[in-house]
């Protein structure tokens, strides 16, 4: 599959880098590395499988850049501090040893389906005087333009913009200085307004701006379509892929080494899907996961075309759903089995 | 040089014209209400009606489409049919939208108000408003396929169980709420205590029956109606909340043009409005050949120009009640099809209809009694007997 091929994967890839784009990138920085970054929270359920939606993604855009004769650094980052700043005073502890755990959730996966990640934790580096000294510095930078500071501001949820003035937008800051010398960032669409505020300083200090590229939302599993019709927020942006308590829908989500097939089989099957490509269809979106899997666990390079054939109606809802039901079985989930 | 002929055909086009912007500022959808459109995206299969854009907005649907996904026992209300004459094409497109409801999985409620009809000076008797329900309504609507076992059918003057259950909501509503909906006794004349205890309580007692007790209780309920009713929906969300109820929601669906033209509905005090589904074939050819339409006073200036469909009655009538999409209206608007050829289509349509629809009347004449309610409201008395304890 090549960097086009990929990039064009229907009911993967949102909002596109051009290649070129990315190229470009590649040119700029040669002979270093590309900086390819993918960084997610956690909370306690555990490793929902739409996390390897961007793990295999990362791969795959690694693999076919390298084949582009381009030196790529493909990262994911486990969030720990981030995901303690979130978490209750008392809580810190267990949420360092949860990080832990997607740590080596994320190694386990790297081992299976041989993806040749980097992988980071936050706290590995947030303390460090390069890290903290690049931080002080943006912190100026905003501090002295209302624009950047409105920028930072709506990166907080309403309920939070209190807490987070106190804190002097710690967490906005972390993020940003985390990811302002990457130079593809892959995550959820969600993430758009801390890309923005990264490239607006990029631009201000004269630097290379991050591009971003965003996958489809994750959507919950096991609801019918009376869900999606009454909740129409979800529509826009979905749940948090990468924790599988958002929006306390735990019990719609696989969870790696934890859900069962059976459980999955059944969540499968009460789920809303629709022939209309602008709904959401978390079934297709677990089938191109698992079909993401199966390919790298057979060393198969060919382009993902799952959304393409039931969009044209090669292969109707009830045929998606069992096909889905059982390849999530054999490629993803008999691989943990912890 | 433009002659007589054209000039009367521009100045009736720019007539149409006006008119067409009229419906369709009536139908935008009001504040408070929602577009329909999500609905129809998401639900597996939504009604003919709801697909073209007929049932266009609703109020409160999510506590039904949470009902029909989950299979939870849920109602439909027709409120305020009133049988002042024959059932008639108006009719017909909210029976064909409680129809898909039913298959949804709704319980249907049709309350005949056949005092508001003698009230308001519809009927000579509540005798003959009575036998005109009796013969006519409900065979008519037996015979277009409700289940019985799922559809629930009264004339108010026989089931005065209604009258208590108006008496317990009434209750809970001030006249100067009612006045505020309705104008009560400020612009219509005619009104008489009857009417105010029929629009102020009758007609809310209709709305919610099925959420009490003797109808399994408190649940999600539904009425299909026109969006001049929508304070009325509020007036009937507004109570239901007072009696700890479910809010009744509401979809709204736009109504039947009569024949007569000037975008007025259908409507059975203008006969010459509405085909009646009893109509024979003779008098449907006679209204159709008889009927405005959206075209033009000439053949070439239609032609160039096309027609009008939005007010056209005929294609009023084939949208609502025969058509998949509309490409009838894609003919007419681009002058490929006459209203002469058209009338001729929808003669052909409405009579196959109407010959399979009265193929049915006499067996349906039988099974009157299958669908007709009287379970009596004990419910409101028992509350009264322990309140003495």
């Amino acid at each position: 599959m090549n960097l086009e091929q990929l990039l064009l994967t229907r009911q993967l890839v949102k909002k596109v880098s051009t290649t070129d784009q990315i190229l470009e990138r590649a040119n700029l920085v040669k002979p270093g590395p590309v900086k390819l970054f993918y960084g997610e929270t956690y909370d306690e359920k555990g490793p929902p499988v739409d996390s390897m939606k961007y793990y295999f993604f990362v791969s795959n855009l690694a693999e076919a850049l390298q084949k582009e004769g381009i030196n790529v650094d493909p990262i994911i980052l486990i969030a720990d501090t981030a995901a303690c700043r979130n978490a209750e005073k008392d809580k810190e502890k267990y949420t360092m040893v949860l990080g832990e755990e997607r740590l080596r959730f994320v190694q386990d996966v790297n081992e299976i389906y041989n993806a040749g990640l980097h992988l980071l934790r936050m706290s590995d580096f947030i303390e460090s005087s390069e890290f903290t000294e690049r931080r002080r510095e943006l912190m100026e930078i905003c501090r002295g333009n209302s624009e950047f500071m409105e920028a930072i501001e709506k990166t907080v949820p309403d309920s939070q913009v209190i807490i987070e003035r106190k804190n002097n937008f710690r967490y906005s800051f972390d993020e940003i200085t985390t990811i302002i010398d990457l130079d593809v960032k892959i995550g959820p669409p969600r993430e758009n307004l801390y890309d923005d505020v990264a490239r607006k300083i990029a631009r201000e200090k004269e630097q290379k701006e991050l591009i971003s590229l965003f996958l489809t939302p994750t959507f919950p599993l096991g609801l019918s379509w009376a869900y999606f019709f009454i909740n129409n927020e979800i529509e826009g942006n979905g749940i948090t892929a990468y924790k599988a308590g958002s929006k306390k829908l735990h019990r719609n989500r696989i969870i790696v080494g934890n859900s069962s097939p059976e459980f999955a089989r059944d969540l499968i099957q009460n789920s809303f899907i629709s022939i209309n490509p602008s709904l959401p269809n978390p079934v297709l979106d677990l089938g191109i996961i698992s079909e993401m899997a199966q390919r790298r666990l057979e060393s198969d390079d060919s382009p993902i075309t799952l959304a393409d054939d039931f969009y044209v109606g090669k292969i109707t809802a009830s045929q998606l759903k069992e096909k889905v039901g059982s390849d999530v079985e054999k490629y993803i989930l008999s691989k943990f089995y912890y | 040089m433009t002659t007589n002929l054209e000039q009367i055909a521009l100045s009736d086009y720019e007539v149409k014209s006006e008119l067409q912007k009229g419906l369709a500022e009536y139908y935008q959808v009001k504040s408070g209400l929602e577009s329909l459109d999500r609905f129809v995206q998401y639900h597996p299969d939504p009604s003919r009606l709801m697909q073209i854009g007929v049932t266009f907005s609703h109020k409160g649907l999510e506590s039904i489409a949470e009902a029909m996904a989950d299979k939870k026992p849920w109602a439909a209300i027709m409120p305020g049919l009133n049988p002042s004459g024959l059932l008639h094409f108006g009719h017909k497109q909210v029976l064909d939208e409680l129809l898909w409801l039913q298959k949804q999985g709704a319980d249907i409620f049709i309350p005949i108000s056949n005092e508001q009809t003698y009230l308001v000076g519809e009927a000579n008797s509540l005798a003959e408003s009575r036998r005109t329900a009796y013969e006519n309504i409900i065979p008519g609507i037996i015979a277009m396929g409700f289940k019985p076992e799922k559809t629930h059918i009264f004339v108010d003057s026989d089931y005065p169980d209604i009258y208590n259950v108006a008496i317990d909501l009434s209750k809970h509503l001030s006249l100067n709420r009612v006045f505020g909906v309705f104008g009560f006794g400020k612009d219509q004349e005619g009104e008489n205590p009857g009417t105010l205890f029929y629009r102020g309580a009758v007609q809310l007692a209709h709305i919610l029956l099925p959420q009490y007790s003797e109808f399994g209780g408190v649940k999600p309920t539904l009425i299909p109606v026109g969006i001049d009713q929508y304070p009325y929906i509020q007036l009937a969300r507004d109570l239901a909340k007072n009696k700890s109820m479910n809010p009744p929601a509401a979809i709204f669906l736009k109504f039947a043009l009569g024949l007569d033209g000037k975008g007025q509905k259908m409507s059975a005090s203008r006969p010459k409005s509405a085909i009646y589904l009893t109509d024979d074939p003779q008098t449907v050819l006679k209204k159709l050949k008889a009927a405005y339409t959206g075209g033009s006073v000439l053949a070439d200036f239609q032609r160039e120009h096309g027609g009008i469909p939005d007010i056209c009655p005929i294609h009023n009538l084939m949208m609502y009640h025969f058509a998949k999409d509309d490409g009838l209206g894609r003919r007419c608007s681009t002058g490929e099809i006459l209203c002469s050829e058209c009338k001729k289509e929808a003669g052909e349509q409405i009579l196959n209809y109407l010959a399979k629809h009265q193929s049915e009347l006499a067996e349906a004449n039988k099974r009157v009694n299958e669908f007709i309610l009287n379970t009596p409201i004990r419910s409101i008395f028992n509350k009264c007997e322990r309140g003495r304890r």
